[in-house]
């Protein structure tokens, strides 16, 4: 199994701690893992993107082709959507992103994770909610322990447990 | 007959490069003294600067390193830091100290270094053929300032022990110089007392000495002394500029 | 062995550094190294059993300059910096090769030259391998690919630069220095006594001085001192060369890469074995010494150099091949990195 990923968003919508998150999970799960992290040199507002490889074996940190793409804001689908595999799936985030890809890609899914998150009771789930919509893609990570790992990341927070538990939830059962 | 004095055992039998008349040779024996009297031989490390100074590891038989130009308290701090049981001596001349190492020697204190810091003023480059120094005087003759050092182009000779004394990190700081009997005595007070800071865990203690240098002032080394106490002391006033350790006392 | 962890490399590295008795640490913050000074000032605050000691130094002059003041005492200590941080390092490089000071300095390489960006790069093989201060000296340098080797050789730096008396640089990239990966921690290791590392200033007691400088007097002299130096460099090029060698048995294609680059050229490597194109690697881990026996008795193979710079490391397999035609390069800048796929559309063109 070889899986390429890559999440970019803008500074504070929370891509990096969920490929950090899915990572966990998938360590757990067995595999090799490998986290890039891409950071803008502004500290806040700035661009951050990662590559996530997922795999049975070594392989290059940078991926070739994203067989799951996450786009969370315009310009990173203005500056990434070239790495797409066109077999691959890409998510975009509907309720940053008006513009339309041009990539050809079979399998393009519009979420509107914001305004899925303020649903669920908590705006700043947005990237949450994309984490259960992500496991739906990838059964080789077992659910239950993707989800374990994004409660262990609110450990020293434990109120927003719950309302982050729907959030994944509300995502897993798009 | 009984012996009223002898060389310091600390001295190797090297021969010193200093040329006749310089403040180096003096300072270098008042050190020795004072590696003598305080036992200090077998517990200390000597860090040595660029300068005519640099082939000072020779003349004693003590475990030396030699810094480079203007990183002597960045070498003592690493030594120091490692090490901080060791006694360590950072000595440099005003081209080290003032002008390549300022930055050096000013966070050597803005850390409160434990170490001791001997500074040798002769406002000139001795070892490299007398160029101007930041010590350098207001109208003094170097090899780079032909027709004397002036305000427009070089700025103002700059006052090391002061700067040192406004340091909060500095326990002591004190200017002194060589020129007599009177004055060396003075001198080995002051080294003394800032060899002392160190052995009892104090902060940074700074010692200026200004120190003749016939060559590069391309003066008779009588005549150099007395340009020291007649000229450059009214530059750089002798004294003490501050103590913390007698507040304490 | 210790315990596996998912760690990013500038962090899994400064552990690894702690658990080879590395307490001393000197360096000031560059992006993309600035993990390692606080990784060190944390361990200092968090974990006071270590002894360790962190220093934030007023400039990377300084602190290399710390570290040679430190080293030279026969504890271990190091500095980690970024390239605009190592050109400021050069003259003490240069000065502890000289005064055989064993120091370790890490080097995580972002683009240049002058200010430049954040992201990995490899523009400074040459200060790093030839030696950006003056003089003939030669710095061991060691190139990790993973965040694992990164850790082993980071405890090897100290073995090493003990035994030639010898700066050891770390030669990283951001990408290493910044990724997370999977690794098994080395186990912790006993410093030697300070008393037994060879010159150290550890006071004269009942025993000669020891002197840690270079030459200091005429021409005739600091030949000999050069001459010495340069024994001391033919014993580290005879003995220290390392390399790791890849499906070399029926290669026609060779590729050479260091480093994060390494790691995307394995990948490439194996989709072009999937496509039966005969692809092998050559990925030097010590680039001085170079590698040069890896490359003796390849007539005909083509040799496919990767990089993250103009042309560096290059230079070095044409003068280790037996016919530099042999040699194609291919360099990305400014901090971007081929994808496997974009390797493998380098490697077609030789087909």
């Amino acid at each position: 199994m070889k899986k390429e990923l890559l999440f970019s968003g803008i500074g504070g919508q929370g891509v990096i701690t969920l490929g950090e998150t899915l990572c966990d999970a998938a360590i757990k799960a067995g595999y090799n893992v490998t986290f890039v992290p891409f950071y803008g040199q502004e500290k806040r507002g700035g661009r951050t993107m990662c590559n996530i490889v997922i795999s049975d074996g070594v392989e290059s940190p940078i991926i070739s082709e994203a067989d799951i793409m996450l786009i969370f804001d315009e310009r990173s689908l203005h500056d990434y959507q070239d790495l797409m595999s066109p077999d691959g799936t890409l998510i975009i985030n509907s309720s940053m992103v008006q513009i339309e890809p041009t990539v050809e890609c079979k399998d393009i899914r519009k979420v509107p994770f914001n305004d899925l998150a303020v649903e669920v009771g908590n705006a700043k789930t947005a990237n949450v909610v994309a984490m259960g919509y992500i496991a739906k893609l990838l059964p080789e990570i077992p659910y239950e322990i993707i989800k374990e790992k994004v409660a262990d990341s609110f450990a020293a927070k434990p109120k927003l447990i719950p309302v982050n538990m729907e959030a994944i939830q509300k995502g897993y059962e798009l | 007959m009984k012996a009223i004095y002898e060389k310091p055992q600390v001295f190797t039998d090297a021969i010193t490069t200093y040329c006749g008349g310089c403040g180096h040779g003096i300072v270098g024996k008042l050190i020795a003294e004072l590696i003598d009297e305080l036992d200090l031989r077998e517990n200390g490390i000597l860090v040595w600067p660029i300068g005519c100074s640099c082939l000072s590891d020779r003349y004693y038989d003590m475990d030396a390193f030699m810094a480079l130009h203007g990183r002597a308290p960045a070498a003592a701090t690493g030594i120091k830091r490692a090490d901080p049981s060791k006694f360590v001596l950072c000595y440099q001349g005003d081209g080290d100290l003032v002008s390549e190492g300022m930055a050096e020697i000013m966070h050597a204190a803005i850390r409160s270094e434990k170490f001791t810091v001997i500074f040798i003023n002769n406002a000139i480059y001795g070892m490299t053929g007398g160029q101007m120094a930041p010590t350098t005087l207001e109208g003094q003759y170097a090899t780079t300032a032909p027709k004397g050092r002036k305000e427009i182009n070089s700025g103002f000779p700059v006052h090391m022990a002061e700067i040192m004394g406004m340091m909060p990190g500095v326990c002591y700081s004190e200017r002194v110089t060589v020129t007599n009997p009177g004055n060396v005595a003075k001198c080995k007070r002051a080294l003394k007392k800032g060899f002392e800071n160190q052995i009892a865990g104090k902060g940074l203690s700074f010692i200026e000495i200004l120190s003749p240098c016939p060559t590069g002032w391309k003066m008779s080394p009588l005549k150099a002394m007395e340009w020291v106490d007649e000229v450059v002391a009214k530059e750089y006033p002798l004294g003490l500029i501050k103590d913390t350790t007698k507040e304490e006392n | 062995m210790g315990e596996k962890v998912f760690m990013q490399g500038n962090q899994a590295m400064a552990e690894s550094a702690i658990r080879a008795g590395c307490k001393l640490f000197f360096g000031y913050p560059i992006t993309p190294s600035s993990e390692v000074p606080e990784y060190y000032a944390n361990v200092m605050e968090t974990r006071p059993e270590e002894g360790v000691m962190f220093i934030q130094a007023e400039t990377e002059v300084a602190a290399f300059n710390m570290v040679a003041g430190a080293c030279a005492t026969g504890h271990r200590a190091m500095t980690a910096t970024a390239g605009p941080g190592f050109d400021l390092g050069q003259e003490a490089m240069s000065y502890m090769s000289a005064a055989d000071i064993p120091s370790v300095v890490v080097e995580v390489q972002r683009p240049g030259p002058g200010d430049g960006e954040i992201l990995a790069a490899q523009g400074d093989y040459f200060s790093a391998v030839k030696g950006g201060g003056h003089g003939d000296y030669c710095n061991l340098v060691l190139a990790p690919y993973s965040v694992q080797e990164m850790c082993e050789l980071m405890q090897e730096a100290f073995d090493l630069a003990q035994k030639y008396s010898n700066p050891v640089v770390l030669l990283t990239d951001a990408t290493l220095a910044k990724m997370r990966e999977s690794v098994e921690l080395p186990g912790y290791k006993e410093a030697p006594d300070p008393k037994t590392v060879r010159n150290a200033l550890t006071g004269c007691k009942g025993r000669e001085p020891h002197k840690v400088v270079t030459c200091g007097d005429g021409a005739v002299q600091w030949e000999e001192f050069n001459l010495r130096l340069q024994e001391k460099y033919a014993k580290i090029a005879a003995n220290e060369v390392r390399y790791q060698e890849y499906n070399m048995e029926d290669a026609d294609i060779i590729l050479v890469a260091y480093g994060s680059v390494a790691r995307v050229c394995e990948s490439a490597m194996k989709l072009a074995r999937e496509e039966g194109i005969k692809v092998g690697m050559i990925r030097p881990i010590s680039l001085w010494p170079f590698p040069n026996v890896a490359f003796e008795g390849k007539k005909g193979k083509k040799f496919l150099v990767v990089e993250l710079s103009a042309g560096q490391m290059v230079q070095d397999v044409k003068l280790a091949v037996d016919d530099k035609k042999d040699v194609t390069f291919f360099g990305k800048l400014g901090g971007t990195t081929p994808s496997p796929k974009v390797v493998l559309e380098q490697i077609k063109k030789l087909v």
